[in-house]
């Protein structure tokens, strides 16, 4: 195992840049998933360490070399692909022994790997079939399988459970993070879901727009979002942004609504917005820290409900505020009705404030 | 309720029969279709083993009397000089089409995947520069070609015929094949190139024997299209010894008088590589042609 460092990685293509100043360290052992929207450059990032696509500029090193140059088969790593490319002419067992068989291993030992692999990963009846005779779940196993074998030093897995059922994902997920455990392996993983994200990843690279947006533990991207993109992007249901102005009154500091109300801030939050360059601010708040009420009690705000979600255990209520959706989570006994009126309140200590104009979350000293 | 039931047998019964109406309809179809292609076959074959004489007969004979091998004999014995110039004629479009097949697959091979692979400059252009040639009608580059190929010295070469060949068959044949490695996921020479092959190793491993169908078509069109072709062999060749088989037999049988049994028995025996060849070869050629019609 080794630890993988990317430094000022950029890749263009013609004038798009499709990665751009990006830099980032994977320690030794650490499962790391980068994430994010399509098209946000995960994907480029990942071919680049990997040396499928050739980098404009900037630095790649894996253990202790520079791999800037070298060819995907002298970086010692294993790759995992979203269609799992398994070589559809050989048998399961040809398809386990190629890597092996290209580092020119003697027979025997090909063998013993490939058939410890197969137990490991609970396929030794699979061996002789072909890849086409094999459901999803077992492709992926066998895709998983041929990375394994190889004892590489830096694992890439790319999107490997997006062609999965929802049920299987699931199961798999857990697979994949046991497998991790168990071998501490080094894992870089590209996923759209922050879902799988946030579940498996020791560290997550947030990106967009070919830019590294955050790069932190999953519990810290969520608690401390850098911006509104990642704010946005992470958790399910989504972060509501409330677009408001800041103003001053009676020596006391709000946030108002061009509905009319205001929002009185706690000494901490007037901090934070102080900093902003503008008077717009926008507030962010998770579902799970807001309040609602049926009727106005003081610092709550009036809201009308847009529609209501029960999903049995917890029910989601979307209402407008301000021109925003607003999510709320309330317990199950708690009824609503579509066009309500109702009153919401905010956590002062858990909500998010954002400069209105550069989008980047509103700290204090 | 029984009206209503009956109704419907009735109803049911009408539908049975009008879908067999056109069932047979397309039935008659076939087997016109099938009389059409087979019996200039079958006649083919039935005058080559008839006499020169009751090949003439009016009314025919539809099945000889008294069925020969004469005319076959007479074109396989290395003795007489019928037999010399057929077997001759026949080596000659055997060296050429299998000249040109293995070229032209020597070329398409790596051409139509770097057409699929890779984006280089004015690529989409000369793809579709490849196809334009085939948009004319043979005939338009019969004249020029002959003088190009005289200015270079190949009129009367078997090489005049190759590389004409070439350039009939290669854009062909590149198309047929950029279409195979169209459908072959890239991720599959990438995961090679991770498991330690170079990039040309992972061509040859992995992506050769997945297109090895869409090769053996490629190898058949080329073939048969060499093996074919009469205009420019025709026109390039002069010299007895150099002829190919389809001009060959045209002019070896009709100087004098037309030894039709023996010229049904040379058309018989020049149709068979390419039957061989396809019937051997066939299950590939389909899937070549269907391949990527549906997703799998």
């Amino acid at each position: 195992m080794a630890h993988v460092v990317l430094k000022d990685l950029v890749k263009t293509y013609g004038s798009f840049k499709a990665v751009n100043d990006v830099s980032l360290t994977v320690n030794d052992g650490e499962f790391v998933a980068l994430v994010g929207p399509s098209g946000c450059g995960k994907t480029t990032t990942l071919n680049l360490v990997a040396g499928l696509t050739s980098i404009t500029s900037g630095d790649i090193v894996i253990g202790d070399r520079v791999v800037n140059d070298l060819d995907p088969k002298d970086r010692d790593i294993a790759m995992v692909f979203q269609n799992y490319a398994l070589y559809p002419q050989k048998s399961v067992y040809m398809n386990l022994a190629f890597p092996l068989q290209m580092r020119k291993l003697p027979r025997d030992e090909i063998d013993k790997k490939v058939k410890e692999a197969a137990r490991v990963l609970d396929m030794t009846h699979l061996l002789e079939r072909k890849p086409r005779e094999l459901s999803g779940g077992q492709q992926q196993r066998v895709a998983l399988g041929r990375a394994l074998v190889r004892d590489p030093a830096v694992f890439l897995m790319d999107e490997p459970l997006s062609n999965l059922d929802a049920k299987l994902r699931v199961q798999m997920r857990s697979e994949i993070k046991r497998f991790h455990q168990d071998l501490k392996a080094t894992i870089i993983y590209v996923t759209h879901d922050q879902l799988e994200a946030v579940t498996m990843a020791d560290k997550m690279a947030v990106m967009n727009g070919g830019f590294l947006q955050q790069y932190d533990s999953p519990a810290q991207v969520f608690a401390h979002p850098v911006n509104m993109f990642v704010a946005s992007f992470i958790g399910s249901p989504a972060m509501s942004l409330i677009p408001l102005e800041t103003s001053t009154a009676n020596g006391g500091t709000a946030l108002t609504s061009a509905e009319g109300w205001s929002l009185g801030l706690s000494p901490r939050n007037v901090q934070k917005v102080t900093k902003a360059a503008t008077k717009k601010v926008v507030l962010g708040a998770r579902h799970s820290t807001i309040k609602l009420h049926k009727s106005a009690v003081p610092g709550s705000i009036p809201a009308k409900v847009y529609t209501v979600e029960p999903t049995g255990d917890v029910t989601f209520v979307q209402a407008f505020l301000s021109g925003a959706i607003v999510n709320v989570s309330v317990p199950p006994n708690i009824a609503v009705a579509p066009d309500e009126r109702i009153w919401l309140e905010f956590d002062q200590e858990r909500m998010h404030l954002f400069d209105g104009e550069t989008e980047m979350a509103l700290e204090a000293d | 309720m029984s009206t209503i039931a009956e109704a419907t047998a009735r109803g049911q019964t009408r539908r049975r029969m009008r879908i067999d109406g056109w069932r047979w309809a397309g039935r008659i179809f076939l087997l016109f279709m099938l009389l059409y292609t087979a019996v200039p076959m079958i006649w083919m074959l039935i005058t080559s083993i008839k006499s020169g004489f009751a090949a003439t007969q009016f009314p025919p004979q539809w099945w000889p009397d008294e069925p020969t091998l004469a005319s076959y004999q007479k074109l396989l014995d290395p003795q007489n000089s019928v037999g010399q110039d057929f077997l001759r004629f026949f080596w000659n479009s055997l060296f050429v089409s299998t000249v040109t097949t293995i070229l032209s697959v020597i070329v398409a091979v790596p051409a139509a995947y770097a057409f699929s692979r890779f984006t280089f400059p004015g690529r989409n252009f000369l793809f579709f520069a490849v196809l334009l040639r085939n948009m004319f009608p043979a005939v338009i580059f019969l004249v020029p070609l002959f003088i190009l190929m005289r200015a270079i010295g190949l009129v009367n070469t078997h090489g005049s015929l190759i590389l004409t060949y070439l350039t009939f068959g290669l854009p062909l044949a590149i198309w047929l094949l950029k279409g195979f490695y169209d459908n072959i996921p890239v991720q599959l020479e990438q995961a090679a190139r991770i498991d330690g092959a170079t990039r040309f190793q992972a061509f040859i491993m992995i992506v050769m024997p997945l297109s090895t169908p869409g090769i053996i078509a490629t190898a058949i069109y080329s073939f048969i299209g060499a093996w074919n072709e009469y205009i420019y062999a025709y026109t390039f060749l002069s010299k007895n010894e150099q002829l190919t088989l389809p001009v060959g037999i045209q002019r070896f049988f009709s100087e004098n008088t037309t030894d039709f049994p023996g010229l049904m028995a040379a058309s018989f025996m020049m149709s068979v590589p390419v039957v061989v060849l396809f019937l051997v070869l066939q299950r590939y050629f389909v899937r070549a042609l269907t391949e990527g019609a549906v997703k799998h």
